[in-house]
């Protein structure tokens, strides 16, 4: 599975990197909204794992132009977040519904194997609603 | 550059620092979790990262100590040598560097005078304010980054700051932060997708020695620095 992760602190993002590695995905790491729009391009992506929290434009300014592309309507959307769930319990529909993210996860809670286990349920998930 | 800034909120900044320090403890678990992935723990890694956890708190407690200090009016200054303080910061600073793969140069070129302050209070400053910057450049694989220390004189000043070619904070954005700081969980948006406690510690500790935190250009680079006043009479001792 191609998997990217958006994650804008580095350490983090080559720990969550080597652990979908060894879980045979292959993953490509965007530290900013405007790389992860480039490495999409590039990497045709499975799921995408996302945090809110970037420098310079926001996850939420991503998401906007990431399903403003055909092809990438339907790629999950996993968010895990240093910003707690409830505070985004206002905008939870329009995190869910109008950019379509499969599941909310707050980053300090969200061990590795948890991260492998919604990252893989994302994916079957979208490939039984394609079929 | 070298506006006055307001005196940093010590609760806003014991909110920020919270806030930040989220981060390293979460690249702690994280890296000590790989190992149940059949990865090899890298202590090294665990090590810098706790390290640089350590040396925000102690900064921080050091700003609260020297503003306690000023305020009773027993804060001692010192005559200090700029260019050592940044030697020994770079010293300091290249473990945690390297770990993210940021290059360190020192650009300490002409002669400036002794300042007063209070020198582990200046390297405190300077050293939360490359941790900041190195930990918020943006770099990713295959792009090598260069911080630069160095100093040199402007019309405020002797300035001792860090620099890059990228520009991530402005006068005007770091103003912003300031009054941002324990509101917002992004006080710097261009900077830093954290609170960036670290910056606003150094202004804490700078304040105390009643110097400037300022955002700074120098040969081309974009930086943060501390403004001091070269002390003539310092020059005699």
């Amino acid at each position: 599975m191609n998997i990217i992760i958006i994650e804008p602190d580095k350490v983090l993002a080559r720990t969550y990197e080597q652990a979908l590695q060894s879980a045979g995905h292959t993953v490509t790491v965007a530290v900013s909204a405007q790389t992860a729009i480039f490495a999409a391009d590039d990497c045709k992506p499975d799921v995408v794992v996302a945090e809110l929290q970037l420098a310079g434009h926001s996850g939420i300014e991503f998401l906007y132009e990431f399903r403003s592309y055909d092809d990438w309507t339907m790629v999950p959307v996993v968010i895990v977040s240093n910003v707690p769930a409830g505070e985004f319990s206002g905008s939870w529909e329009l995190l869910r519904k109008q950019l379509g993210i499969h599941s909310y996860h707050y980053k300090p809670l969200t061990s590795l194997r948890t991260l492998l286990r919604v990252v893989n349920a994302a994916h079957e998930k979208a490939l039984t609603t394609h079929v | 550059m070298a506006h006055s800034a307001r005196p940093v909120d010590s609760q806003q900044l014991l909110l920020g620092l919270a806030e930040q320090l989220k981060v390293p403890f979460i690249q702690i678990a994280r890296r000590a979790e790989l190992a149940q992935f059949g990865e090899a723990v890298d202590a090294q890694a665990i090590q810098a990262t706790a390290d640089s956890a350590l040396q925000l708190i102690d900064s921080y407690l050091l700003g609260v100590r020297l503003a306690e200090n000023a305020q009773q009016q027993t804060l001692l200054l010192e005559p200090v040598s700029v260019s050592s303080v940044l030697y020994d910061t770079a010293h300091e600073l290249s473990n945690v560097a390297a770990f993210y793969g940021v290059s360190l140069e020192l650009s300490i070129a002409g002669k400036y005078g002794p300042v007063l302050a209070h020198r582990q209070g200046l390297q405190a400053a300077l050293m939360s304010l490359g941790m900041s910057l190195i930990e918020a450049l943006p770099n990713m694989q295959d792009t090598q980054v260069t911080l630069q220390l160095g100093a040199h004189k402007s019309r405020y000043g002797i300035v001792a700051g860090l620099y890059s070619e990228h520009q991530m904070l402005t006068e005007r954005s770091l103003r912003q932060g300031r009054s941002l700081l324990g509101k917002s969980r992004q006080p710097m948006v261009g900077l830093t997708h954290s609170s960036g406690a670290g910056v606003f510690v150094a202004e804490s500790i700078l304040q105390a020695m009643k110097l400037k935190l300022t955002t700074t250009k120098h040969n081309r680079l974009h930086g943060l620095g501390a403004v001091m006043q070269a002390n003539n009479q310092l020059q005699l001792v």
